[in-house]
């Protein structure tokens, strides 16, 4: 799917990424972290083709983003931005869709049923005007209008920030399901509990360096490696490493160990 | 990108000019550009430019000033040797076109104007902070703040801006937007519904710095508020002095040749 | 310090009220946080404790808001904000200069603060926030968390009783996040700062604040110390506001028998309740 060998990225005379090599599979469900200004946005546009690599080679499905054409990368790669305004261009929220879908599909009749399939998917109403919509709701029609053209990979720069809890789990559970049905999300994001209830592998990212690269639980138990790139690991493993619990990640798990510990106690002391 | 206007800090002779010199310098050059008629002045008007961006530690980027006027200056040169037919035929084109040694002549002489008319006032902009302009604007030409304020908000705001609508264009570039395009009527097709998202936060943005400038006391500003002293030194004194020259031998050149 | 009582305000040309009969005292020295989720009207509420509504946006004003025994509709912003600073959402749009140095003074100079003091108040004021070095840098070049810290030092600098900020850590890292409100909270103790805090990540507020208050629709719908709102979990899930997962921890603890105490609201809480449970 995707593929960074030995990828650098300098802007100003200043190395943003330096030497970063991995491949992401089809499927997976990816998580960038690090701090503000660690090269997780520039590591995003990279894999898309926004920006070239100053040395190294990127590929996406096999096609050197330096020689593709953008219009091209976008076929098979959405990108979601932060900020959902820097997207939305028309006055209604089905027009915004059908925009999306006319650049990717010359079929009228696809069209058609792929708007209709997304309208329904986010349960929208197609006249109403993104404008008077509230941020959270303006992210799910940026969010629409992307899928609404059939991505294979779906790149997300902090899709989450900004927004509630309730309009965070919606946005979330939409990029879930999709991934469920095989598309393939790479995210950047802060917020540690949501890369611990979603993403299955992890990248973290330190003054441009890929410092780790593994499995969710594997990655949150490396403090150290966190602590470099200036992140905590979710409360729950937070309070867990104070008593030297291992691998305990969710509110139940340090509940029936806390309970277990407390029955144990009770076996020595009666 | 960085921008042509926004300050390069410094501590050149040049940077520590009274803003109102800084001003006075380079509007003189501009008077001085458009009453002079003589190409060797004009260029070294620009020659001149160069020399007082080399001074003020923003060569490279005097230098990226004239590259990036030099394809409108191409655009107007071919234009006047085209449509002037003054003085002595030199070639004759097809359609009935001539170029004459007069067209030629004030082809250059317009490029030449238009380089040293701009170049001082982007300068000018790089090396003097916004803020000590308004205040100078503010304290000794006595224009009401509002105005000032406007105009320094106007300028802090290009680069916002221009972050602003590349981030649009990205957005759209990665949704499949055809923004590179060489067809330009295509692109500006493409383009323009891109203001749509621009405007909305750009009014936005201008709101926000309303309210922000009102909760610190915008309207209980007078024109002694100001805390930083602009005072006129010798420097300042040498400086206008030459602008004066500046302008002085435009019009001395003029009447000789 | 703070007075609310019985506000209402519809924006003009707004369908709905956007404040419903806010009713809310704070007291001087304290450190507040609301939540809320989006358009429960925690913006329209900061905007209506500085001034800014009703004399910025026009409307339907009901109620009355006092602030340090100055009711906000006899005065305007500006002169409301020697007693309360703003720091607005958006970071960007509300610096008004272009260099660090200049954003600090403006305030102080459009309340003819005294040449002579000028000087030492830029100086704490950057003191204070920690970013002396950065006196003559260009806002353009910092980072989001150091240009938040700008901002706080353009208000103190003004030294207002009140600090009320809207999401001050919306674009910022954990890290950056938890330096601001280790500021915050040194502001409040070290100053006697009272410090009103709008803020989305509940984790953060519980290791910092005091009191939380939690609007929905409009109106508050909860209020007081952090324990007893957190104490009402399922009906802040109700509303969409996800309480810290030390708090369903304790939850789930007292569920399934174990002597809990009360909600634990944070880390260190957590830890010394789990000691007790186990070691004890």
């Amino acid at each position: 799917m995707i593929n960074l060998q030995n990828v650098s990225f300098s802007y100003n005379n200043e190395k943003v990424l330096s030497n970063i090599s991995l491949h992401i599979d089809k499927g997976e469900f990816t998580a960038i972290i690090g701090s503000n200004g660690a090269g997780k946005s520039t590591l995003c546009r990279i894999m898309n083709g926004l920006l070239k690599p100053s040395s190294g080679t990127v590929t996406v499905n096999g096609m050197d983003t330096r020689t593709t054409k953008s219009s091209i990368l976008a076929r098979h790669i959405g990108f979601l931005f932060q900020n959902p305004d820097r997207q939305i261009c028309k006055n209604t929220v089905g027009e915004e869709i059908r925009f999306s879908l006319d650049i990717a599909f010359t079929d009228k009749s696809m069209i058609e049923k792929r708007l209709f399939e997304t309208l329904s998917l986010f349960d929208f109403d197609a006249d109403s005007n993104p404008f008077h919509l509230s941020r959270g709701e303006r992210q799910q029609v940026a969010l629409a209008s992307i899928i609404a053209a059939e991505p294979e990979i779906l790149i997300l720069d902090e899709p989450t920030t900004g927004l509630d809890y309730v309009e965070c789990m919606k946005i979330m559970s939409i990029i879930k399901k999709l991934n469920d049905k095989g598309i393939t999300v790479i995210m950047v994001c802060h917020d540690m509990e949501i890369v611990l209830d979603f993403a299955q592998r992890i990248l973290v990212l330190a003054e441009g360096r890929l410092i780790a690269d593994g499995e969710t639980r594997e990655i949150f138990k490396m403090e150290e490696i966190l602590r470099q790139a200036s992140l905590l690991p979710p409360q729950i493993a937070r309070l867990a490493a104070r008593f030297g619990f291992d691998d305990v990640f969710y509110v139940d798990e340090m509940t029936d160990i806390v309970l277990k510990r407390i029955k144990n106690r009770r076996k020595r002391t009666g | 990108m960085k921008g042509f206007f926004d300050y390069v800090p410094g501590s050149s002779y040049l940077h520590r000019l009274n803003p109102l010199t800084k001003l006075l310098l380079a509007l003189m050059i501009c008077i001085a550009a458009f009453i002079s008629a003589n190409h060797l002045f004009l260029v070294m008007l620009i020659v001149l430019n160069l020399g007082i961006g080399a001074q003020a530690g923003i060569f490279t980027r005097s230098v990226m000033l004239l590259k990036g006027l030099l394809k409108l200056c191409i655009i107007i040169f071919l234009l006047q040797v085209l449509f002037i037919r003054d003085g002595n035929v030199l070639v004759k084109l097809p359609l009935n076109i001539f170029i004459t040694d007069g067209g030629i002549s004030s082809a250059f002489m317009v490029v030449f104007r238009l380089v040293t008319a701009t170049m001082p006032l982007a300068l000018m902009l790089s090396i003097t902070q916004i803020n000590d302009l308004s205040n100078v604007l503010v304290t000794k030409l006595r224009i009401p703040y509002p105005y000032a304020f406007a105009l320094t908000t106007a300028i802090r705001f290009i680069p916002v801006f221009a972050n602003e609508m590349t981030g649009i264009i990205e957005a759209q570039t990665s949704r499949g937007v055809q923004l590179d395009t060489r067809n330009i009527f295509k692109k500006i097709k493409l383009v323009l519904p891109l203001c749509v998202p621009l405007l909305i936060t750009s009014v936005r943005k201008i709101e926000g710095s309303a309210i922000s400038a009102e909760l610190r006391g915008f309207h209980l500003r007078t024109k002694n508020s100001c805390y930083k002293k602009y005072a006129v030194n010798i420097n300042d004194i040498c400086v206008i002095m030459i602008s004066v020259v500046i302008v002085g031998s435009a019009i001395l050149v003029n009447s000789i040749f | 310090m703070i007075h609310i009582e019985n506000l209402s305000f519809r924006y003009k040309n707004g369908r709905k009220p956007a404040l419903d009969n806010i009713s809310l005292t704070i007291h001087e020295g304290e450190f507040l946080g609301i939540i809320g989720g989006s358009g429960a009207g925690k913006t329209t509420l900061s905007y209506a404790i500085n001034g800014v509504i009703p004399h910025h946006f026009p409307g339907d004003f009901y109620g009355s808001v006092k602030v340090a025994n100055t009711d906000t509709f006899d005065t305007t912003p500006g002169r409301l904000s020697l007693k309360i600073g703003s720091v607005l959402q958006d970071i960007d749009s509300q610096m008004v200069s272009s260099v660090v140095e200049d954003e600090i003074l403006y305030g102080l100079e459009n309340f003819s603060v005294p040449g002579d003091e000028i000087e030492e108040r830029l100086l704490s004021a950057l003191e204070a926030v920690g970013i002396l070095p950065l006196r003559y840098r260009a806002i353009d070049s910092l980072s989001g968390g150091q240009k938040q810290k700008v901002a706080i030092a353009a208000i103190i600098a003004l030294r207002p009783k009140v600090l009320i900020l809207d999401e001050p850590t919306s674009e910022l890292d954990p890290k950056s996040s938890e330096q601001i409100f280790d500021l915050l909270k040194e502001l409040n103790e070290k100053y006697g700062i009272t410090i009103v805090v709008i803020e989305q990540k509940i984790m953060l507020l519980s290791e910092y604040v005091k009191k939380l208050a939690v609007m929905d629709k409009g109106r508050i719908i909860l209020s007081g110390n952090v324990r007893d709102v957190l104490g009402h979990s399922s009906e802040l899930e109700e509303i969409g506001i996800h309480c810290p997962r030390v708090v369903s921890l304790s939850n789930s603890l007292r569920d399934r028998g174990a002597d809990v105490g009360g909600v634990w609201i944070n880390l260190d809480e957590a830890e010394a309740g789990i000691r007790r449970l186990i070691y004890d």
